[in-house]
């Protein structure tokens, strides 16, 4: 029998909402699956627009640019919501705004 | 004193810049201007013995930009880029034309059309229209506002040459596209920033 993919509890802090996140996605897919604005422009690790704390929680990133996020802003808890696979539940607060 | 790798190297990114003004002077950005700057560009790719790793650092992540020439007067901009495997970019338009040849690795680069009427802010449609894999000895060209995607093929990092109609550090603002969302996004200009 297939065994059901896993899934993370992620509390979307800006929005005070806790969404459904398989361990195969991000947590911007998992975002905009659920209807809720989360902002981004590349969401492939390229622009930085998703930047986000992370404020509980394990993940995996996927490959990313430099650019994107710094080591520095890493160090500080940082992560890039397009890049961000949980790990465990999470609670994330997102730090920009993108525009369309 | 003796000529280092670095003399070299600037001397022929300095001359390509050369060439590559000479032709858009005289042809503008063309569909065949372009064709003529991406052979200029594959050629000095070519000279591999003057982009020697030891040169340029790694990523942190999985992508880095070195700038090699950047022209004054908000002129043109040539780089190597290093992308790791994996590293990806969603299909998006620059704003301004670039072009690219490998010194190493592969990438491929899927080209895009958009086919919606841009009637509602935010969404977008767009279709493959080609591809092509950027390997040693080719290149790819695009106008100012083609869109595509790119994606390093392989266990290799993929390792190139960048020319652009502007600094990187002055790119209008990139508008990506989400075809599994229908969604497309800005990310901001940095015309006004450098």
């Amino acid at each position: 029998m297939a065994r059901a993919a896993k899934t993370y509890k992620v509390t979307i802090q800006n929005k005070a909402t806790a969404i459904d996140c398989g361990a195969s996605q991000t947590v911007l897919e998992a975002a905009i699956a659920a209807g809720i604005d989360y902002p981004y422009a590349c969401a492939t690790g390229n622009c930085g627009t998703c930047i986000s704390k992370l404020e509980a929680g394990k993940i995996s990133l996927l490959p990313r640019g430099d650019a994107a996020l710094s080591p520095e802003q890493a160090k500080a808890g940082q992560t890039l919501a397009c890049r961000a696979r949980p790990r465990s539940d999470l609670a994330i607060t997102w730090l920009g705004r993108g525009r369309r | 004193m003796a000529v280092t790798t670095a003399d070299r190297r600037a001397r022929a990114c300095a001359s390509l810049l050369r060439h590559v003004r000479a032709i858009t002077d005289k042809e503008g950005i063309t569909p065949s201007a372009l064709h003529a700057l991406k052979l200029k560009l594959v050629a000095l790719a070519n000279r591999t013995e003057l982009f020697p790793l030891s040169d340029f650092a790694m990523p942190v992540a999985q992508g880095r930009n070195h700038p090699l020439l950047v022209e004054e007067n908000d002129g043109y901009g040539l780089y190597l880029t290093i992308n790791m495997p994996g590293k990806e970019a969603a299909p998006h338009d620059h704003g301004i034309w670039c072009v690219n040849a490998a010194i190493s690795g592969r990438e491929r680069h899927i080209f895009y059309r958009r086919t919606d009427n841009a009637a509602v802010a935010g969404r977008a449609e767009v279709i493959q229209v080609g591809e092509v894999i950027v390997a040693p000895g080719n290149g790819m060209a695009m106008a100012d506002h083609d869109v595509h995607a790119t994606e390093v093929v392989g266990s290799e990092p993929a390792i190139g040459l960048a020319l652009y109609g502007y600094a990187l550090a002055r790119f209008p603002a990139v508008v990506w596209y989400h075809p599994a969302f229908g969604s497309t996004r800005a990310s901001p200009s940095r015309r006004h920033a450098a």
